[in-house]
């Protein structure tokens, strides 16, 4: 397993989220390169770099970097998302409580880079204890001046907000993430009909994840040709993948993009809990598709090898499950996790994942019916590509995925 | 904006580049649901039911978030999308009470339509396993609120947040437990609520005045223009004749007209339907008692010739110009005073920025247009002819004749009953110089006579 | 009835006033400064909020009611959260649940008569890498085990 600490380089060092410990190794130090760069300069190296957005859905960061005007009367606005609801994903808190001057110093070059000088960081609201941990930081680069009128000396003003929501997954989505930023519901925005930024109180905003913008600094320092040294051709650098659920020791644990999923699982997760035996895996959180073990025998963690498995990267947060795991329950978990957090704001989404998650209860019951199983797929396409967001059609992949991997095991819940 | 053809359903039709697809859909009548959408709200884009097919996109797209652009060809019919749209449907239908036999919106709602041109599909869905929600909340401006037959379009609080702006109304909660509501304890209160009725398009808000007194498929709109006050607002009267009984009316409905009231009209207006029919002038009254017509013009006649000295006429503001014109010729035939005062009509309590008009007298125009005078001569009166004029200024008059739609307590020598404006037909001139026809929509089993009809008996008894 | 953010919670509001494009970005600060200034978020308080950043109280309300983190409705002293999602359900939850339930006496959404402590099951809570996990009023409690929550929950009843 090859070594990589493209972010968690400091998550060993005891109180690195200090920032006198977090200087002695090595914070801000980029900063002056990053200043002698122009603003062009970076999202160029951003873009060829290949770093993509460490959020769930890997879209290319520089691309979207490039969306931001570098002329306009208007302020521009960078919301760093740190919601990280999606079930199986606790990478960022990791971030933000270990090393959280490291994103700091993302943000600062990040701004420069994209002219702007006011940055959120969107926090779940459960993560209060994480948090604290990083207004703590903040403060102390505060009154350190790096952040404030003046970064460092430059001519910069730079203003970290930390915004916290209170309880809702669809707040992850970047369109929901802004209109909770603007005190709203956390409603999706409809599509734009073209390639534009954000909008925050109509300003051009970009999101990111925050380990996409804690990836920025070493980029600045190693330069695009060092974050390609990770990774593969499409998928350049690392991801701080996560592993919960029936493994020996789960965690997070940065590994390059590329490396095979079941290496991952017994190197880093010391295999199957107990010396059971693998059933399946929920690769990238919960909302991608789920695999068989014979699946994740040939899976490698990178964008590309996991759509040729029929699933996607996602968050990077593996869910394993071992021959023990009732898949007509787990699915059930989902659908109720889904259920409860459907904004309500659109038809198929609102009475979709309600009446999925009712229709397997009554499987569960012993009321269902083979009838229902179809019924579930058929929600499933009904549910998939007719939304404002792509919660439903999300729910829609982890219903095909379980019940077409699982058949069995729905139908005998049936029949029994 | 430049004009450009498209193609739908393979047809071609011209259209504004950039404006929204579902407009021009519906201008040209082509079918396609939509809960959401509404021309005086915007798209919003929650209900996905207007579900198009566009050559090129890989998913069906909805028109009321599709800008039209070149070259675009698109589909609104076929199994594909009926499908689309079947589906949406089903799952609105999922959570909803299907109680049509019971529900006020039947006949006239969106869901029972649809249903008809996309659903006929078998349910087996059970009631026990549907999420509930309160029922029959009394909102306040009577409107009720049923929220188990919602379905979350939010077209109701888009009108009280956007149009309004009096925030009554919200969607609360979350998933399939949202719904709308107003804050704990606060009522809905401005004077345009009764809008939301219209609005919605299925049967969670109906009407307290309405609800439960006609089947909708039994009336007959017709169309007609409010005479609340000066601004003319343009509206459907919704009636009907049961058997045995008297032409009734049920309702007034908004129409239509963006040169007057846009989309919207007043509760007050809305539920003056009711002084059509209410406390109405029924019979001839002589000297306090009943009489027929012969008797009655007999008595005008007698009236009028019982002396000499200054005869004056009112005429109401609300009166068809008609009328008044031809009121005004008789005055001058009488060599009588002819008065329209305006002072007491004048009510600032009642008027806003919007569709409200301080002027309550809905064809005060045409007394201004006509030179019509509006204060009242100071001499000593022997006749007073009223037509009909709100007179609260007491007027001291030898002898009066009042042609009265609705019973008042003055007192006069002759009363003669007078047929409302749904009766009577003509123009009407809108504070902003706009001219009006307003037909003549109901037929009474005993009409009474309208302002011309009298004018004739009258005169032809005077000849 | 009446609410009154407090001096501190005031000065906080104004300067955060500064740094968003627009005072109607501080609904859910707010909210939040209510619910620890009362335990929970009355209407009086939404009314308050609503003249502090120049909202109808409808589009507060909207949006408390929108997160499920805002409690309309006191909640128990210590609010405990256990979480439901997948690894956690994996990894023990429902032992954990039960345990709760028989020593605390409480079904989820229920409060103790004394007003201690609310039990409430939640959806994910991002800690998936050490569950089961709960969540008391801010303090997240990892790899439970009976005993682990027996010792938690001895050291609050000793506490209150």
């Amino acid at each position: 397993m090859k070594a990589c600490q493209i972010v968690s380089r400091k998550f060993h060092i005891d109180q690195s989220y200090r920032l006198e410990t977090a200087k002695e190794h090595g914070a801000y130090n980029t900063l002056k390169e990053a200043f002698a760069l122009s603003p062009v300069e970076i999202i160029k190296t951003i873009k060829e770099s290949g770093l993509r957005g460490k959020g769930g859905g890997g879209a290319p960061a520089g691309a979207k970097w490039m969306l931001m005007p570098q002329d306009d009367e208007r302020s521009s606005y960078l919301a760093v998302n740190c919601d990280e609801s999606e079930p199986g994903t606790f990478k960022d808190r990791e971030i933000i409580s270990k090393d959280p001057h490291l994103l700091i110093e993302g943000i600062i070059i990040t701004c420069y880079a994209i002219k702007s000088h006011d940055a959120y960081i969107y926090i779940r609201g459960e993560y209060y204890q994480f948090q604290k941990i990083l207004q703590e930081a903040i403060d102390e680069a505060y009154t350190a001046g790096i952040l404030g009128e003046r970064v460092r000396g430059e001519a910069y003003r730079m203003d970290i907000t930390i915004h916290r929501g209170a309880g809702a997954y669809i707040c992850g989505e970047k369109s929901a993430l802004l209109e909770s930023m603007e005190g709203k519901r956390g409603h999706p925005r409809l599509k734009p009909k073209q390639k534009e930024p954000e909008w925050y109180f109509g300003n051009p905003t970009l999101v990111n994840n925050v380990e996409t913008i804690a990836s920025i600094p070493y980029i600045i320092k190693h330069g695009a040709e060092g974050y390609r040294e990770f990774g593969t051709e499409r998928s350049p650098g690392t991801l701080l993948f996560a592993m919960s659920g029936h493994v020996e020791t789960p965690g997070i644990y940065e590994a390059e993009f590329g490396t095979p999923m079941f290496d991952y699982i017994n190197y880093y997760g010391g295999g199957i809990r107990n010396g059971k035996k693998l059933k399946a895996v929920i690769p990238g959180g919960a909302s991608t598709a789920v695999l068989t073990a014979d699946e994740v025998a040939c899976a490698t963690l990178d964008y590309e090898h996991m759509r040729v498995v029929g699933s996607a990267l996602g968050t990077g947060g593996m869910i394993v499950m071992d021959e023990d795991t009732d898949m007509v329950e787990a699915l059930k978990n989902l659908l109720e996790f889904y259920h409860h957090e459907s904004c309500g704001q659109c038809t198929p989404c609102r009475e979709g994942t309600g009446w999925s998650d009712t229709i397997l209860q009554r499987v569960l019951d012993g009321r269902g019916s083979s009838e229902d199983i179809d019924k579930l797929l058929e929600l499933a396409s009904i549910m998939d590509g007719k939304t404002i967001c792509v919660f439903a059609p999300a729910v829609a992949i982890v219903i095909r995925s379980f019940i077409g991997k699982f058949r069995d095991e729905f139908e005998a819940k049936v029949t029994a | 904006m430049s004009q450009i053809d498209i193609v739908i359903d393979n047809m071609t039709f011209t259209a504004e580049k950039g404006s929204l697809l579902i407009d021009l859909l519906i201008k040209h009548d082509l079918k396609v649901p939509y809960f959401c959408y509404h021309e005086a709200l915007g798209a919003d884009g929650n209900c996905r039911m207007c579900m198009v097919e566009i050559e090129g996109q890989k998913r069906p797209q909805i028109a009321c978030d599709t800008l039209i652009k070149e070259e675009m060809v698109v589909r609104t019919k076929g199994e594909n999308i009926d499908g689309v749209r079947r589906d949406i449907l089903e799952l609105e239908l999922i959570n909803h009470p299907i109680d049509c036999p019971v529900c006020d919106q039947a006949g006239e709602c969106k869901l029972q339509d649809f249903y008809m041109d996309y659903g006929l599909y078998e349910s087996n869905i059970k009631q026990s396993d549907k999420v509930h929600h309160r029922k029959h909340i009394d909102l306040g401006s009577s409107v009720i609120l049923d929220q188990e037959r919602c379905v979350l379009c939010a077209r109701c609080t888009r009108f009280t947040s956007d149009i309004t702006k009096t925030h009554e109304l919200g969607i609360i909660g979350r998933g399939d437990h949202a719904c709308v509501s107003t804050m704990p304890g606060k009522k809905l209160d401005n004077p345009y609520a009764m809008n939301i009725v219209d609005l919605c398009p299925v049967g969670a808000l109906t009407s307290k005045d309405f609800r439960f007194q006609q089947r909708v498929w039994f009336l007959t709109s017709s169309p007609s223009i409010c005479h609340g006050c000066a601004k003319g607002c343009n509206i459907f009267i919704d009636h009907n004749r049961e058997k045995y009984k008297d032409e009734t009316i049920y309702r007034f409905r908004p129409r239509e007209n963006q040169q007057v009231n846009g989309f919207f009209i007043c509760d007050e207006g809305r539920l003056s339907y009711k002084k059509l029919q209410d406390n109405r002038q029924l019979d001839m009254i002589l000297n306090g008692k009943s009489c027929e017509e012969a008797e009655a013009l007999e008595a005008y006649r007698n009236l009028l010739e019982a002396g000499s000295g200054k005869i004056v006429i009112l005429a109401d503001a609300n009166l068809y110009t008609e009328e008044l014109e031809m009121i005004q010729i008789y005055a001058q035939k009488l060599g009588a005073t002819l008065s329209s005062p305006m002072v007491s009509d004048l009510d600032d309590a009642f008027a806003d920025e919007w569709l409200k008009s301080s002027q309550r007298a809905s064809n005060a125009k045409a007394i201004e247009k006509l030179g019509i005078m509006t204060d009242l001569p100071d001499e000593k009166i022997a006749l007073l002819i009223n037509f009909n004029h709100p007179n609260t200024v007491s007027i001291d008059a030898e002898r009066v004749i009042s042609f009265r739609t609705n019973q008042q307590k003055e007192p006069a020598d002759l009363i003669l009953p007078l047929a409302v404006f749904s009766e009577s037909s003509g123009t009407l001139t809108n504070e902003d110089g706009i001219e009006q026809y307003c037909p003549k929509v109901i037929t009474r089993n005993d009409p009474a006579p309208t302002v011309i009809e009298w004018m004739i008996r009258c005169q032809e008894e005077v000849e | 009835m009446s609410f009154e953010f407090t001096k501190e919670n005031l000065e906080k509001i104004e300067a955060l006033k500064s740094r968003y494009p627009s005072p109607k970005a501080l609904s859910l600060p707010c909210l939040w400064m209510a619910q620890y200034q009362e335990r929970y978020i009355s209407l009086e308080a939404i009314e308050t909020i609503g003249d502090l950043i120049d909202l109808p109280p409808m589009e507060i309300y909207r949006v408390a009611t929108f997160y499920t983190m805002f409690n309309l409705e006191p909640v128990g002293k210590y609010h405990i959260q256990l979480c439901k999602t997948l690894s956690c359900a994996l990894c023990g939850k429902a032992e954990m649940l039960n345990h709760l339930k028989n020593r605390l006496g409480l079904s989820p959404g229920e409060s103790s008569s004394d007003g201690a402590f609310t039990l409430t099951q939640v959806e994910c809570l991002g800690s998936c890498g050490t569950a089961p996990v709960m969540q008391i009023n801010d303090q997240y409690y990892e790899n439970l085990t009976p005993e682990k929550i027996d010792i938690i929950l001895d050291s609050l009843e000793e506490g209150s």
